[in-house]
């Protein structure tokens, strides 16, 4: 339930659902479940949206990238680092809607209370609640006490006292980080497994009436023989002491606390999870982030803000209803509902020329209606914030419909594209992170198919106009400075985004997809200029243009391909000097023409 | 009109290669190896066009303005630093040694074409003397070259500066020995 996995996009980045905005992201985290570890998941990014925290894994995105959904949260607390052990951000839970509390024992499990049945009965009759709430932790009681910060730690359950050395790595202390002595942790394990066998009887006296899983006759006895050596083992150890063979299921090894009949996960190896289980029934007690670059209090912040703020209320809220026809049957989920009010509207639709007036008259005094609530006061315009937006939004097309086209979808776009990196969403003092961002972003503007911005280009685009044109899509504001710029550019290639930068000859900058190679700019330029010599010249020329085809200026190349000029250029000459071109310096300018210097030798005599 | 020169130009039609039409070629090019593909090109262009007309000497100032240098149909022309870099290219090993310019080098205003080259004009003249059954006699330079015995050779016409030169290789051979004063020379094959 608490974590999900999560779609990216192409530049590996979380894909925001509309409506969801990024606030902040921070480089070097990890993720624990209770005290745990989660494997695959101790390097990476974590994106705070206002729906969402998602962790990004930084090795193998794809496949380890996960979220919990904030309004699945109950609290969230905040722990300082200490020593070696990093701040981390701890997320608890919300419970089910019957009103059953958690509470969170000393040992860092979680049971349920029930809300007016007593304490162990009800437990017993009703499974389905602890089955939806199992433990989340192995319960090994052994913890060993740091002799640095006397901080009880749980000894990993792997850990085996008998055959225990000082090559076995052990686990650091969980608050100070540091590693343990052998001896110490040996010793609680020693002292934890001769008092296992108590909590299995208050297991039994637990589970009463209800079907007992606990009876079975090697409970009993206080030694255990090995299925493979026959070797008579103490009661607690999980392998045999001669064979190594492993003794018996975890549901004997491991006594249950509340007797539940549901098997618990497997053995824990230590601090760390076996794997991530994304499973519904894999419930999670609490998630840790633990931010070990930094970060972790702007994140808190933040995540305050926005457990705050609740902004997914706002998104399955319905938008505010229409005074003016109160019998509109109006879907909750609109989206845009301003626009498709009248629209909806269910009889005596008046048709022709008077029935469009009254629409539009309709939709003003709705529009108006809307505008003028909204500004009463602030709460209200946080309510109706979504409408605003959206008409807004709506203005703006309108007034914009004179300007060029192209400034209205990137203007667009940049709205619709909502996760614009800006230095106020990372850490001041994490330059890196941000350019990476940068670079992230970057690289999803250019490849979002809506704008195809590298399309209408050629999929060629020199940096300077990528800045120019991505600066204006911020509307003016929160501009990237063409340093950063350059930087967020070089790091497409280490990212391993699928744009990539290219340096012409010249040292000129284009943005290029990073499949796009010179040779495929060379067979299309060839395969133009095979089709020029199809086509007679418009005026009458000397040369035999069903053989040489015709020379193209950098202006015709640019305007056939779609590219600038410079970039135009750049090509041309790339191509040249891979000898497909040669060139003709005229009094028309400098034309390119189909290399017929080299290609064919016939007329040397 | 002198009948010489009218001899040259209706003999017939000189055909230029497909290439003299192409515009590019008439541009120099940055590309080293499309470079040293149009060189050729204008050598051969060059040499083929000067056995043509049996130009030995080639004036640039001249060669700019004819068809040679000039396309006058397509509108493009080499320009004079062009040409010169032709020539030098024919000068060049690269280019086969098929030029040598007249003159100081820094100059360069007129060169020779070598379409056949001082050595190979030896040979023509040699075989020539051989199958004439000639060899021993004596031979003005006149007569060689302006002479009714050779008019069908190729030979014929020459400039006498170009035979003075092709003689020299073969008197270093020991093949021929020069004698006479200037105007008058004789020569003699063995």
């Amino acid at each position: 339930m608490f974590f999900k996995q999560i779609d990216l996009t192409t530049a590996l980045r979380p894909s925001l659902i509309s409506g969801e905005e990024l606030l902040f992201v921070q480089d070097g985290v990890g993720l624990y479940e209770g005290k745990y570890k989660i494997p695959h998941c101790q390097q990476g990014y974590a994106y705070l949206t206002s729906l969402r925290v998602c962790y990004v894994d930084e090795k193998e995105p794809r496949k380890n990238s996960v979220a919990l959904d904030l309004r699945e949260v109950e609290k969230t607390d905040y722990q300082a680092g200490f020593l070696k052990s990093s701040p981390k951000i701890t997320f608890h839970p919300k419970l089910p809607r019957d009103g059953h509390q958690l509470v969170r024992l000393a040992d860092g499990r979680i049971a349920v209370e029930g809300g007016s049945s007593s304490f162990p009965v009800s437990r017993a009759n009703s499974p389905r609640r602890y089955s939806s709430f199992p433990p989340p932790l192995p319960p090994s009681n052994a913890t060993w006490i740091c002799p640095i910060c006397s901080f009880s730690n749980p000894v990993p359950s792997k850990f085996d006292p008998s055959n225990a050395n000082a090559s076995i790595p052990l686990p650091q202390c969980l608050a100070c980080g540091i590693k343990p002595p052998l001896a110490v942790v040996l010793k609680a394990a020693v002292a934890a497994a001769s008092k296992r066998i108590l909590p299995q009887h208050t297991d039994e006296e637990f589970s009463g009436n209800a079907t007992s899983t606990t009876d079975d006759p090697v409970q009993t006895e206080t030694t255990i023989t090995c299925p493979r050596c026959t070797f008579h083992n103490h009661v607690s150890l999980p392998a045999c002491e001669i064979c190594g063979a492993p003794l018996r299921s975890e549901q004997q090894h491991y006594p249950m606390v509340n007797g539940g009949s549901k098997p618990r996960r497997a053995e824990s190896p230590g601090p760390q999870l076996a794997e991530l289980n994304l499973d519904d029934n894999a419930e999670l007690a609490s998630v840790k982030i633990s931010f070990r670059a930094g970060g972790d209090k702007t994140f808190h912040d933040r995540l305050k803000g926005a457990m705050t703020q609740r902004k997914w209320l706002l998104q399955s809220a319905p938008s505010i209803p229409s005074p003016l026809s109160p019998s509109t049957t109006r879907d909750l989920d609109n989206e845009t509902g301003l626009a498709r009010t009248p629209i909806t509207r269910p009889a005596s639709t008046p048709v022709g020329i008077a029935g469009l007036e009254r629409r539009g008259l309709e939709m003003r005094k709705n529009n108006e209606v809307v505008i003028g609530t909204a500004f009463e006061d602030l709460e209200a315009l946080m309510a109706s914030a979504k409408d605003i937006v959206a008409l807004a939004e709506r203005f703006a097309i309108d007034s914009g419909r004179n300007a060029a086209e192209t400034s209205l979808v990137f203007s667009e776009s940049a709205a619709a594209l909502g996760m614009v990196t800006t230095k106020d969403k990372l850490d001041s003092g994490s330059d890196n992170l941000y350019l990476s961002e940068l670079s992230r972003n970057l690289a999803e503007y250019l490849t979002d198919d809506r704008t195809g911005v590298l399309r209408a280009e050629g999929g060629v685009m020199s940096l300077v106009d990528l800045w120019a044109v991505f600066n204006r899509s911020r509307n003016g504001v929160e501009l990237v400075s063409p340093l950063d710029f350059h930087k967020a550019a070089d790091l497409w290639g280490r990212l391993n985004l699928p744009v990539r930068l290219r340096r012409f000859k010249s040292g000129l900058l284009v943005v290029q997809r990073s499949d796009w190679n010179d040779d495929k700019t060379v067979q299309q330029l060839k395969a133009w200029l095979r089709q020029l010599q199809q086509i007679a010249p418009a005026e009458e020329v000397h040369w035999e243009w069903s053989i040489f085809g015709r020379g193209v200026s950098a202006q015709e190349t640019a305007q056939r391909f779609g590219w600038s000029v410079g970039v135009a250029i750049e090509e041309l000459e790339m191509a040249e000097d891979k000898g497909v071109l040669c060139r003709e310096e005229g009094i028309e300018g400098l034309k390119f023409w189909s290399n017929f210097l080299v290609e064919d030798g016939s007329d040397a005599e | 009109m002198a009948t010489a020169s009218s001899s040259l130009t209706t003999s017939s039609m000189f055909t230029f290669p497909p290439t003299y039409s192409f515009p590019p070629f008439f541009s120099p090019q940055p590309n080293a190896q499309t470079r040293s593909a149009q060189l050729s090109k204008w050598s051969s262009l060059v040499q083929s066009y000067c056995r043509h007309h049996r130009i030995f000497k080639l004036l640039l100032s001249d060669a700019l303005e004819s068809p040679l240098f000039h396309n006058s149909k397509l509108m493009r022309r080499l320009s004079a630093h062009d040409a010169k870099a032709v020539v030098d290219y024919m000068t060049s090993k690269e280019g086969g040694n098929r030029a040598e310019w007249i003159g100081p080098a820094t100059e360069k205003a007129s060169a020779w074409i070598w379409w056949r080259r001082p050595e190979e004009w030896a040979g023509v003249l040699e075989a020539w003397v051989d199958g004439t059954g000639q060899k021993g006699t004596v031979l003005t330079l006149y007569e060689l070259v302006e002479g009714e015995a050779t008019e069908n050779q190729e030979f014929h016409g020459m400039d006498m500066e170009v035979l003075r030169k092709s003689l020299g290789t073969l008197v270093k051979k020991g093949k021929a020995q020069v004698f006479g004063g200037e105007g008058q020379e004789g020569v003699k094959f063995f």
